[in-house]
């Protein structure tokens, strides 16, 4: 009913590697693409700009580290310090007078040669390993934040973006910053979606499952690991450039901290590994709730009248929070992607499959 | 427009703090505070005849929350901001100077925002971490009649923006006085502070200034005492409070000292009338302990500055208060000290820190004894560096 289909069955090859193999879900990206393109002019600026805004954003970063923790398999702990290379060579360059198109793909470079040089040492080991050493990293990127003032912006250690201007045109206004973030993180989606269909996703998927296995197969997997590195270190970089230039306005070591990195992971698990509408509902998750259930408890106390000490009410919603991530987790353990697929399938022939049983 | 919507409005301080991680040492007693203050003078009468409201929320240091927290405080009608968290003021910071709208930074934030001249709507009333640090060696120099010369001054700090900020100064002043200056960077959060006090015993410094919070003084504390560095050479920056000195031990923690802008201890009068007015009729914010703690007069005096600047406003301009005639009445405070709640403070378009003045107050076993009266030292030091660094915002 809701999709029109009996089933998947494909009879090409081309209509098995096609984008959207069912033409609802297509749809559906449409009219969700065509709502983000008129959000400005629907919802208030509030909504616009403290959570759809960062909302985005994370999400083009959160993809990028799904690329390489869902897709490679690779476990990353210093993602948040791969945003703040390229946010901070990004802010650097555009003081310089270059025009900030090509600041943002400068970040995007820098953060990308940071992240696989990085990678390089990091991928002699594996696993666990891997996690630790992508710490450090992490820790790494801290402290010179930290220690060296020309870097984060003299010794209050915050760094003005200039205003962003893109094609010419000074992005002031809400909307714009808006459309800005729209535009990156669609672009990273197509950039997610086209993946799956190329040999670089299906090489990524091998070396996650085995790679060893993948290598007897002729897939060089250590190859394919310092590529989706760097490719992901590189969406981390104008991720965490767009940020600081659309949200934050300036730069300060707080942003990309350590538990920055553990944010997003969490973001990333949440949703899902290798799903991509998962890292949408992820970010929501991990970053939108914390605030909407403090305001509905700070609502709820108000309403009933009671007389709640401010400290217990600030604690209320990070139990809430932290339950429903275990019971979010408990429910469907691949993470949110997974039980809207579930939810998915279950309706893609409904009420068809109904008559069968 | 906004004149219009404000007129039935209360007075209202958007309080977006950290009540749930990094700042929770300070925040509880601060924001009781500020709820007890509101509630003093909404008793006598409120502000211009409104009452006056304050609305705490949770932003968990975290930029993003904070924004969030500005942005929804901003629609309901509120112009004046305090967030009691570096991270968040530095976020806050580039639209409360966009959108006109107060933003209160005691004690946090950069430092560089005292300069009126160029943040026009940030006010970091009280003492900046440089003038602390100032004032610290005027103390010190005091102790010593004016000659720095053979003088050692080890500073023992969290190696983090925090700590480091002051770092400027004490060169400057090192230069300018000819003290030696050793300095003794500690990792966070200060577990770990071995190294330093080993090095600091052979060093042998004729004081130390601390900048650290929380356990890491009580960490300091049992390092000294392993390397027999007497505890009247400990100068703390001014977070260092009771819970901390009960951590110590009140004994132990004798002639143990702080730079601070508040007057420390129970006996305070607008605390004490808050104690008679509300908390013996059962109509305190929050547990009695929480106001026996100098956080709490740091949150008195705070507060009493916002609302008395809000008192200016309407009395100078009128009800209802607006952004703009809140800054006039701020910048008509003059030598304003809450009832000697603090160090005076007098604030100018120029001034926004309101002078910078503290005192040292040395812990006697079982109170605090002020060592000196209210100074500012070393004001052109400390602008200079202020000018310097705020000369770049916005370049």
């Amino acid at each position: 009913m809701f999709y029109r289909l009996s089933g998947v069955y494909h009879s090409s090859l081309i209509s098995d590697s096609r984008m959207f193999k069912v033409p609802a879900d297509r749809n559906l990206a449409v009219f969700l693409l065509l709502i983000g393109l008129a959000a400005p002019f629907i919802l208030p600026s509030l909504y616009l700009n403290s959570y759809i805004l960062p909302w985005l954003i994370w999400t083009a970063a959160a993809l990028g580290l799904n690329l390489v923790t869902g897709w490679a398999g690779q476990l990353h702990l210093g993602y948040a310090a791969v945003m703040a290379v390229g946010a901070y060579s990004a802010i650097h360059t555009v003081r310089l007078g270059v025009p900030w198109e090509i600041a943002l793909i400068i970040g995007g470079l820098a953060a990308s040669v940071i992240g696989s040089l990085f990678a390089f040492a990091a991928l002699r080991v594996k696993g666990l390993y891997l996690a630790l050493t992508t710490l450090a990293m992490q820790f790494v990127m801290d402290w010179v934040l930290t220690h060296s003032p020309t870097i984060s912006g003299g010794s209050h250690s915050s760094l003005q973006a200039p205003t962003l201007a893109l094609l010419g045109q000074q992005i002031t206004s809400d909307a714009g910053y808006y459309y800005v973030a729209l535009g990156w993180c669609v672009l990273v989606t197509i950039f997610m979606l086209n993946l799956k269909r190329t040999g670089l996703g299906r090489a990524l998927v091998a070396v996650r499952e085995k790679d060893f296995a993948a290598a007897i197969l002729g897939v060089n997997s250590f190859y394919y690991k310092i590529l989706a590195f760097a490719a992901s270190s590189f969406i981390a970089g104008v991720s965490g450039a767009l940020l600081v230039a659309t949200f934050y306005f300036l730069a300060a070591p707080e942003q990309f901290s350590v538990n920055v990195s553990i944010q997003v992971l969490a973001m990333v698990i949440v949703g899902g590994l290798g799903s991509i509408i998962g890292s949408y509902f992820g970010v929501a998750l991990i970053l939108l709730v914390p605030g909407l259930v403090n305001g509905l408890v700070v609502t709820a106390s108000e309403e009933l009248g009671m007389q709640v000490n401010v400290e217990t009410l600030a604690h209320i919603p990070n139990a809430v929070y932290g339950a429903l991530i275990v019971i979010i987790l408990m429910i469907e353990p691949l993470g949110l992607g997974k039980l809207y697929g579930n939810i998915r399938d279950y309706l893609m022939t409904w009420p068809f499959d109904q008559l069968r049983k | 427009m906004a004149g219009t919507l404000a007129l039935a409005e209360p007075f209202k301080v958007g309080v977006c703090y950290d009540l749930s991680k990094a700042y929770t040492f300070a925040t509880p007693q601060v924001s009781q505070a500020a709820m007890d203050v509101a509630k003093l003078i909404n008793m006598q009468g409120g502000i211009g005849g409104e009452p006056v409201e304050v609305i705490v929320r949770d932003h968990g240091n975290e930029p993003q929350r904070g924004i969030e927290c500005y942005s929804r405080l901003s629609r309901e009608g509120v112009f004046v901001f305090d967030t009691l968290s570096t991270p968040v003021s530095l976020a806050i910071l580039p639209r409360a100077m966009e959108d006109g709208r107060i933003l209160m930074q005691s004690l946090v934030g950069r430092g560089d925002a005292v300069d009126g001249t160029v943040f026009e709507w940030v006010y970091p009333v009280g003492p900046t971490y440089w003038g602390q640090m100032a004032n610290d060696i005027g103390y010190i120099k005091q102790l010593h009649d004016d000659d720095l010369s053979d003088v050692k001054i080890g500073y023992i700090y969290f190696d983090y923006p925090f700590g480091q900020e002051p770092i400027e100064i004490l060169k400057t002043l090192s230069q300018k006085e000819g003290f030696e200056l050793l300095l003794y960077p500690v990792p966070l959060p200060g577990s770990d502070q071995s190294g330093a006090w080993s090095k600091m015993r052979r060093d042998n410094p004729d004081h130390v200034i601390s900048w650290m919070l929380g356990g890491a003084h009580v960490v300091a504390s049992k390092e000294m005492q392993r390397n027999r560095i007497p505890m009247d050479k400990y100068i703390s920056v001014n977070w260092l409070n009771e819970v901390d000195i009960a951590n110590i031990g009140a004994e132990a923690a004798t002639g143990l000292k702080r730079g601070t802008n508040v007057v420390g201890g129970q006996d305070v009068p607008l605390r004490l009338e808050i104690i008679n007015k509300l908390y013996d009729e059962g109509e305190g914010s929050g547990p009695l302990v929480n106001t026996q703690d100098v956080y709490y007069n740091t949150g008195l005096a705070m507060y009493s500055i916002i609302f008395e600047a809000a008192r200016r406003a309407a009395d100078l301009e009128g009800m209802p208060i607006t952004a703009e005639s809140y800054k006039k009445g701020l910048e008509s405070l003059e030598n304003y000290d809450a009832n000697g709640l603090m160090a005076p403070i007098t604030v100018t378009a120029e001034d926004h820190g309101g002078g910078g003045k503290t005192r040292i107050e040395m812990w006697d076993g079982e109170t605090w004894v002020p060592q000196t009266d209210w100074i500012a030292a070393y004001g052109e030091v400390v602008w200079d560096v202020v000018r310097e660094s705020s000369s770049k915002y916005g370049e």
